[in-house]
């Protein structure tokens, strides 16, 4: 749907940019993930045309991307404001016209956005009388109005109290349940984890790290598994014995403990089990799948570290 | 072209809805207009009838006065003489809006003293005068010489001097109608420094709410640029527009309510005689001189189509050419409050565009005064006053070519204006410096 092809950026003789690639298929919610300052922006100015790249070309829906395209971006950038004496009809007339929307095309969709999120009163409203939550919604309801195949959203949990952020969710998989393509750019780990089907990792400027999130995921395994049992410790040590290694427990009461352990050798998880199966009573037993924070952390740590090297 | 037309939409929409807006357009015509009232009035009372006691102890006038009545007076005679405070005080003389003292020397000391409760225009204290000379020529004429009144009145006339510039022998300085072209020179460069302080406030406030990075997702910077300047530009023209009109229509009813004998000695002298219209229409030019040159230049020295004409190409120009640095100043701009240090700049260039009229109403026929004529940066206010003093034929090509030279100069300045906009709108928390503009200028 959307594809990057060696993009390159820089100011003023620093190189924002470097040979960034990658593809997103339709129907996908893809994190956009890095540090402050890694090119994340840029970036994405770049997809929207509010700036040009020095190299590397773009194409959307298997053409070249051109300007006629961005009447099916919805964009909603991190640091993002709204004309304050404005009404919010008024302000949605005129950001759904400017992306090159009928009118008549703009009011029916804000009717239907209105109705939808139960806010059909605040019509008439000047957005300075909004609340900074309020005002967030109608930005949302602005970037889609246009009812766009790509959503592009910088930060769009930031300052949304949990009540809203988990209906910007729903709307998230609502959108991509119709075949739509989100890029989502947040730090926000936990939603990317829930929400996300694929990752892109970007540092310095260069991409580190592409894929889906369970593929991330699983290839940043280590082999830790975590064990809730009922029964005695020690006999739960001793069962173990060599071949594995206990990183940290959790107590629940006198009996009860969760443990999270690494297999030394060649052991399987079936080995594990059966080494533990006469020794204690196994509530819960799961290979521990490494976080989106942990994989983060983790590729830009080995960034600095080749850097120092 | 749709996109700059929505953008130019919404920012006349605000604009003309704002409070200021409104404000403007009412408050500064009606301000104009009282001043041309208070000019026109010179500060004396323009009452419609004046009640005039002559206190002729002598009675040398014999209870008479010009051949005709005139509206706006009625004379009333008495031989004797009332103290002023007698006159202030007593309920007897209340009545009487003047009093005239025709003192016993008169013949010989030419003394006549007014006393008044309020103060008459210069339009009265003309007629009352004219009224009181005339009848004492007539006594003076049958007093003292054989003569008829007419021949006495044909002698009497003084004679005609006139002050002519050696090197402008044929009067072509009309520092008068210079003025008035500096006046609208002015408003120029009023407008453009209003409006383009409008679009410097606009361009930084879209930038420091953010919201500019959601147009630019729709909209190039050019386009952006373009449809607010556009929009700006005409809630100008609109707001030009009512003042023109206010103006224009309050003028009118000046003359037609207020002032209605302010430009025609005619509608005085029609009750006159025949013979003595001609004379006194000479006489009264004469001392109308002194004090209606301004009602002459508003109701007839001024070629208004012409004026308003070029007034408005030259407005546009100048506000697109100064608009331009509004513009690079907002959007280059780290905060709203950084940046307003280069608007100084900007403001002493348009103070000496101001003094420049003053120089060349004074040094027309300088070298320097062609160069500003043409400098993009003058060449409004020169060019008003230009025009205000009228080209001589084969000459009018000067205001053509100084308009041609502040578009192209627009032209020019908006696209580097652009390229300034268009990379320096989406940086953000900076400190301005004017090395970042010279940067931000060289990258296309």
């Amino acid at each position: 749907m959307l594809e990057l092809d060696g993009i390159y950026k820089s100011y003023y003789r620093q190189r924002v940019l470097e040979n960034i690639s990658f593809s997103i298929p339709a129907g996908q919610i893809v994190g956009l993930l890095g540090p402050n300052g890694a090119g994340k922006t840029t970036l994405i100015r770049i997809i929207n045309q509010i700036i040009a790249p020095d190299k590397g070309y773009l194409s959307f829906h298997g053409k070249l991307m051109t300007s006629e395209h961005l009447k099916n971006i919805g964009y909603l950038p991190e640091e993002r404001g709204l004309y304050k004496t404005m009404t919010v009809e008024a302000h949605a007339l005129f950001l759904g016209q400017l992306r090159g929307i009928p009118k008549a095309d703009v009011e029916k969709q804000l009717n239907y956005w209105l109705e939808k999120f139960e806010i059909e009163s605040w019509r008439k409203k000047r957005i300075e009388e909004l609340s900074k939550g309020m005002a967030q919604k109608v930005q949302f309801i602005c970037t889609v109005l246009h009812d766009p195949d790509l959503l592009i959203l910088d930060e769009p949990f930031s300052g949304f109290d949990p009540i809203n952020v988990e209906l910007i969710r729903d709307e998230l998989k609502e959108f991509r349940a119709k075949g739509k393509t989100i890029i989502l750019s947040t730090h926000n780990m936990k939603s990317v984890e829930e929400i996300c089907d694929q990752v892109v990792l970007i540092h310095e400027g260069k991409k580190i790290m592409e894929g889906p999130i369970m593929d991330v995921r699983n290839a940043h395994k280590e082999g830790l598994f975590s064990i809730t049992f009922s029964g005695n410790m020690i006999a739960f040590a001793t069962a173990l014995w060599a071949g594995y290694e206990i990183i940290s427990k959790e107590v629940h009461n006198d009996t009860t403990f969760t443990v999270y352990l690494k297999m030394r050798s060649e052991n399987e998880f079936n080995d594990l089990l059966a080494t533990l199966l006469p020794a204690v009573k196994i509530i819960s037993a799961q290979e521990v799948l490494p976080s989106m924070e942990d994989v983060f952390m983790k590729k830009i740590n080995e960034g600095k570290e080749v850097e120092n090297a | 072209m749709r996109k700059i037309h929505l953008i130019a939409m919404r920012e006349l929409k605000e604009r003309i809805k704002s409070r200021s807006f409104l404000l403007m357009a009412v408050l500064g015509p009606l301000f104009v207009l009282g001043l041309f009232y208070a000019l026109f009035s010179l500060g004396g009372s323009e009452k419609q009838h004046w009640n005039v006691l002559i206190m002729d102890k002598t009675e040398i006038m014999q209870t008479k006065i010009a051949p005709k009545k005139d509206p706006r007076f009625t004379f009333h005679f008495i031989n004797e003489f009332v103290e002023y405070e007698q006159f202030a005080d007593l309920e007897q003389f209340q009545g009487y809006d003047l009093a005239v003292l025709i003192n016993e020397k008169i013949i010989s000391n030419k003394q006549v003293i007014v006393s008044y409760r309020e103060l008459p225009s210069e339009n009265i204290q003309r007629r009352l005068i004219y009224h009181i000379e005339r009848r004492f020529e007539e006594v003076m004429v049958q007093e003292f010489t054989d003569l008829d009144v007419a021949k006495f009145r044909e002698i009497k006339q003084s004679m005609n001097f006139s002050f002519k510039n050696t090197y402008d022998p044929k009067n072509e300085v009309n520092y008068k109608a210079a003025w008035v072209g500096y006046v609208f020179g002015i408003g120029i460069l009023l407008f453009v420094f209003l409006f383009g302080m409008t679009i410097l406030r606009g361009v930084a406030n879209e930038k420091s709410n953010r919201v500019v990075e959601v147009l630019l997702a729709s909209v190039s910077p050019k386009q952006l640029l373009m449809g607010k300047v556009i929009g700006i530009g005409v809630t100008a023209l609109l707001q030009f527009i009512v003042w023109a009109s206010i103006i224009g229509v309050g003028l009118y009813v000046f003359r037609q309510t207020f002032f209605p004998d302010l430009l025609d000695p005619s509608l005085l002298l029609e009750q006159m005689t025949q013979d003595v219209a001609q004379q006194a229409m000479n006489e009264f030019a004469l001392t109308a001189r002194s004090y209606n040159d301004f009602v002459d230049l508003v109701y007839r020295d001024i070629h208004f189509t012409n004026m308003l004409i070029f007034f408005v190409l030259f407005f546009l120009g100048g506000y697109f050419f100064y608009g331009s640095f509004f513009a690079m100043i907002g959007a280059a701009m780290g905060s709203e409050s950084d940046g307003q240090q280069y608007i100084i700049p900007i403001s002493v260039v348009l103070i000496l565009s101001l003094l420049s009229g003053y120089y060349v109403i004074y040094h027309p026929d300088t070298y320097m005064a062609d160069i500003l004529s043409y400098l993009p940066f003058t060449s409004p206010v020169i060019m008003m006053i230009e025009l205000s003093k009228g080209f001589t034929e084969g000459s009018v090509w000067q205001i053509y070519l100084a308009l041609f030279i502040l578009l192209i100069s627009s032209v020019v300045l908006f696209g580097i204006a652009g390229r300034i906009y268009k990379n320096g709108i989406l940086q953000f928390g900076h400190r301005l410096r004017f090395g970042m503009l010279i940067r931000w200028l060289k990258k296309s």
